[in-house]
């Protein structure tokens, strides 16, 4: 089986490749929406930065230019077709507006194609803005949900020191603490639709840490509303209900005794919902990452006046808080079979942000039969 | 000449559609029937049962296989001819793993809008389960008693997109197949979102329902046009002759209220619509139009046209949830603690009459004016004391809040403030009034947890319900 590797890069600079376009574009929108270009050059250029794609690897011609065309989708939708020969590999991206509620997503499509019709492993590798925090499924710039990322595992990413690795959302602000204490009380992240909340740190392999993790409920205010289970590697996991543990508005916080069970030196937390929640969705405030010798009294800890002798202090939803994977480059390695493999990303058009996995059924078909039956429709 | 739509306040269905017949030699005339949408809904069902003969295990060497299929295939046909459905059966019960792999594919490449399976031994629950992860679309399982223990249905009864029915009552298995209906409904149907002056059109994520955005003068520059038609005068003239009392409207009021009628069918047949939300308060406050459209909307909602209120969306999404799934009007309610009684007070100043269904007999119902604003007519729906009703309210197309609870009485107004359909209600499982959940909920009589409980599992949206207990420390 032949194989190679294949690059399709979603740049990211926006000034940048702006000042790079050329030849005509095709300007994609719905009904009564701001436009997106696929330009000249085959990038997608929405109002958050440009997306190139790009092929690399063995056995590839480079520097082919895209052939850029339009094309109705069904008959009817308006699209984009960037066509992009690289000698043994051929790849079409394919990009449409869809008008899904409120304004709109951009669907582009990277179909990558054997064209000695044998099947073969490719590496498609995707290039995002700096700027852009990259989760499992998601990607943000700020609170706006930019990029939806296919289900397809990956393979590599260039990974920071520690970050989130999830699909939460962060709310900076939400908490209302009723006391004086730590000010990352105040901030949160929020598995919205029920995922979970889920920190990598980098340790020596097999470490052991004392971990705490600082709660704050500012919506409910009764016992039982959002229980959540916090598991953290190597300790036992605990269920907290932090109103019943605390109250609403009042801050706590939770010690466990961790180790990085599986050497792999990461420690994983993840807050997740308990079973049978009423409120399905996750919260967590801050976490502090001590020694594991070190003497912490809890309420010096709610205070913030251990902070001084934490290794890791993080601000959970506030403004230092960090993805795990690195602005750039995504990586996936594929099998594509003799007829080709496709892998579909949904983009955030201008006024519009990225469905949220957990909290969306659209998958690129159906949001193509929602473009045809608006388009079909439309006078 | 009775009209179509003072017909639906009056007469069955039958004259009623013969009556729309009648006028269409009108061009003028939008037939209302037209509106709501009758999608085309493809259903395959299949029996799956184990290598017969049947030896110890239940239902057991007693049980008939042949008639209880008989049975169930003819009562399965009715359903779908009942409810327009076009069923696709597999000829021969599935009874061995190749008959599973061929029914899987299949319906894999079919893409129905639903499978149904009757179970026919214990031991074919394995294969349900394969079904609700293979066969990528929505499933019914039907589990007639001696075909499951709690522990069959335990965890796949609770999955989303799935639906089981462990029981003899085929109207159970009916009412799943209604949930794939309504759903089919939501995918045909076009709102149109009366507001501001924007024009576009999306498509919410997981209902389907294409909104589509009009400007708000669309509807007060078309009504200015309306002709007092004979439409209009039947209209009008039945709306009050069926009335129990007519406090405030006076004949000009009700000729104003019908050219409403007859504007927002116009619209929407102009839409390609089949139902709307209008930002109708701030119309009336910038007096572009000399009624509210309080009374038009009741007639709409009667015939099963969701028209919701003050541009709210997901107002009108649970409207079209309980005309669709549960075939009866539902109203959009500002909601009110009564703190003496501990009940909820559910007001606005449109509501259906037809609270039992849409081919039931109307409530009775008073004709008033928008309270608010003193203007055209508006209707007080007297809702039926001690029977239950139902609150529903779309959050958003991920979540909805179902509670439920018992009429307790009807408000006046006067003495009471608001909105003039006004309704006492005791709550199931609240301790304390102040403690409903939402705004603009949908008030539908009869209590339909199970129904939409089970719509929404189908579909992968999350129920919740207001606490049983307070959200608020006490002080």
């Amino acid at each position: 089986m032949k194989s190679f590797i294949v690059y399709i890069a979603v740049a990211g600079l926006f000034s940048a490749s702006v000042a790079r376009a050329a030849g005509p574009g095709i300007a994609l929108s719905s009904p009564g929406f701001l436009q997106s270009q696929l330009d000249g050059e085959g990038r997608l250029v929405e109002d958050w930065g440009p997306i190139q794609i790009t092929l690399q690897g063995d056995g590839l011609t480079p520097g082919a230019s895209a052939k850029v065309k339009a094309l109705k989708l069904d008959g009817v939708t308006p699209a984009g077709q960037a066509r992009t020969d690289y000698g043994a590999v051929a790849l079409t991206l394919t990009v449409f507006r869809a008008p899904a509620f409120p304004a709109g997503v951009d669907v582009l499509s990277a179909r990558v194609e054997p064209r000695d019709g044998k099947e073969t492993t490719v590496r498609l590798k995707v290039s995002l803005p700096e700027n852009v925090r990259i989760g499992t499924r998601a990607a943000h710039i700020g609170g706006r949900s930019v990029l939806l990322l296919p289900q397809t595992a990956r393979s590599a990413q260039s990974m920071r020191d520690w970050g989130y690795a999830d699909d939460a959302a962060s709310l900076p602000g939400w908490a209302h603490p009723a006391s004086a204490c730590d000010p990352a009380f105040a901030n949160i992240r929020a598995g919205l639709g029920g995922v979970p909340i889920s920190y990598r740190f980098k340790v020596e392999p097999g470490a052991t840490r004392k971990v705490f993790l600082g709660f704050c409920e500012s919506h409910w205010a009764v016992a039982g509303s959002r229980p959540v289970v916090c598991q953290v590697e190597g300790a036992l996991a605990k269920n907290i209900d932090p109103l019943a543990a605390w109250g609403r508005h009042i801050p706590g916080a939770v010690e466990f005794q961790a180790k990085d069970a599986n050497n792999d030196g990461m420690l994983e937390i993840s807050v997740l919902p308990a079973p049978g929640a009423p409120d399905l969705n996750p919260i967590l405030n801050v976490i502090w990452i001590f020694k594991p010798d070190e003497p912490v009294e809890v309420p010096a800890l709610l205070a913030g006046e251990a902070n001084s002798r934490v290794l890791r202090y993080v601000d959970v939803g506030g403004k230092d808080d960090q993805s795990l994977f690195a602005g750039g480059d995504i990586e996936y390695d594929l099998t594509v079979p003799a007829g080709g493999r496709q892998l579909d990303f949904i983009a955030a058009p201008p006024q519009s942000s990225a469905p949220l996995p957990g909290e969306t059924a659209w998958t690129s078909e159906k949001l193509r039969r929602a473009a045809l039956e608006v388009w079909r429709d439309w006078r | 000449m009775i009209t179509t739509a003072a017909a639906s306040l009056s007469l069955g269905p039958g004259l009623y559609t013969a009556a729309a017949r009648s006028r269409k030699a009108d061009p003028n005339f939008v037939d209302p029937a037209g509106l709501r949408p009758h999608p085309q809904m493809n259903l395959e069902a299949a029996i799956l049962e184990q290598p017969r003969p049947y030896w110890l295990g239940w239902p057991g060497t007693t049980y008939d296989l042949d008639l209880r299929q008989k049975e169930y295939r003819a009562l399965l046909a009715a359903s779908c001819q009942k409810l327009g459905v076009t069923l696709r059966e597999e000829a021969k019960p599935v009874s061995k793993e190749n008959d599973l792999v061929a029914l899987i594919k299949g319906v894999q490449e079919r893409k129905p809008h639903g499978l149904l399976v009757i179970l026919q031994h214990m031991q074919s629950w394995g294969w349900a389960n394969r079904l609700a992860n293979e066969a990528g679309v929505p499933l019914i399982v039907f589990s007639p008693i001696g075909t499951s223990f709690t522990g069959h249905v335990n965890d796949i009864s609770r999955r989303a997109g799935v639906h089981v029915v462990s029981s003899l009552e085929w109207p159970a298995v009916e009412d799943g197949i209604r949930m794939i209906r309504a759903k089919r409904m939501f995918e045909e149907t076009r709102l149109l979102w009366i507001r501001g002056t924007e024009r576009n059109e999306t498509v919410l994520d997981r209902l389907g329902v294409k909104v589509r955005s009009i400007p708000r003068a669309s509807f007060n520059e078309l009504f200015a046009k309306m002709p007092e038609s004979e439409e209009v005068k039947d209209i009008a003239s039945t709306f009050r002759k069926h009335a129990k009392k007519i406090v405030e409207p006076t004949w000009q009021d009700q000729l104003n209220c019908a050219r409403a009628y007859t504007t927002a069918k116009r619209l929407m047949a102009d839409e390609k619509a089949n139902g709307l939300s209008m930002d109708c308060l701030g119309m009336v406050s910038d007096k572009l139009v000399p009624t509210p459209p309080c009374g038009a909307w009741t007639m709409l909602q009667d015939q099963g046209i969701t028209a919701g209120c003050e541009a709210d969306l997901h107002g009108a999404t649970s409207m079209l949830l309980t005309s669709y799934l549960l075939d009866r009007p539902g109203y959009m309610n500002d909601p009110v603690a009564e703190t003496a009684k501990n009940l909820l007070i559910v007001a606005h100043c449109t509501s259906g009459t037809r609270l039992d269904g849409f081919d039931q007999k109307p409530a009775p119902y008073i004709l008033r004016d928008h309270s608010e604003s003193s203007l055209g007519v508006s209707v007080q729906v007297l809702f039926p004391v001690n029977k239950p009703v139902s609150l529903i309210r779309f959050q958003n197309t991920n979540e909805l809040i179902f509670d439920s609870g018992k009429v307790v009485s009807n408000v006046n107004t006067p003495p009471a403030g608001g909105c003039r359909t006004s309704v006492e209600v005791a709550m199931d499982d609240v301790e304390d009034c102040r403690d409903v959940l939402g705004f603009h909920q949908v008030v539908t009589l009869g209590n339909h947890c199970r129904m939409v409980e089970g719509f929404c599992q189908l579909y992968g949206i999350n129920v919740v319900h207001s606490p049983r207990y307070g959200t608020h420390k006490k002080a």
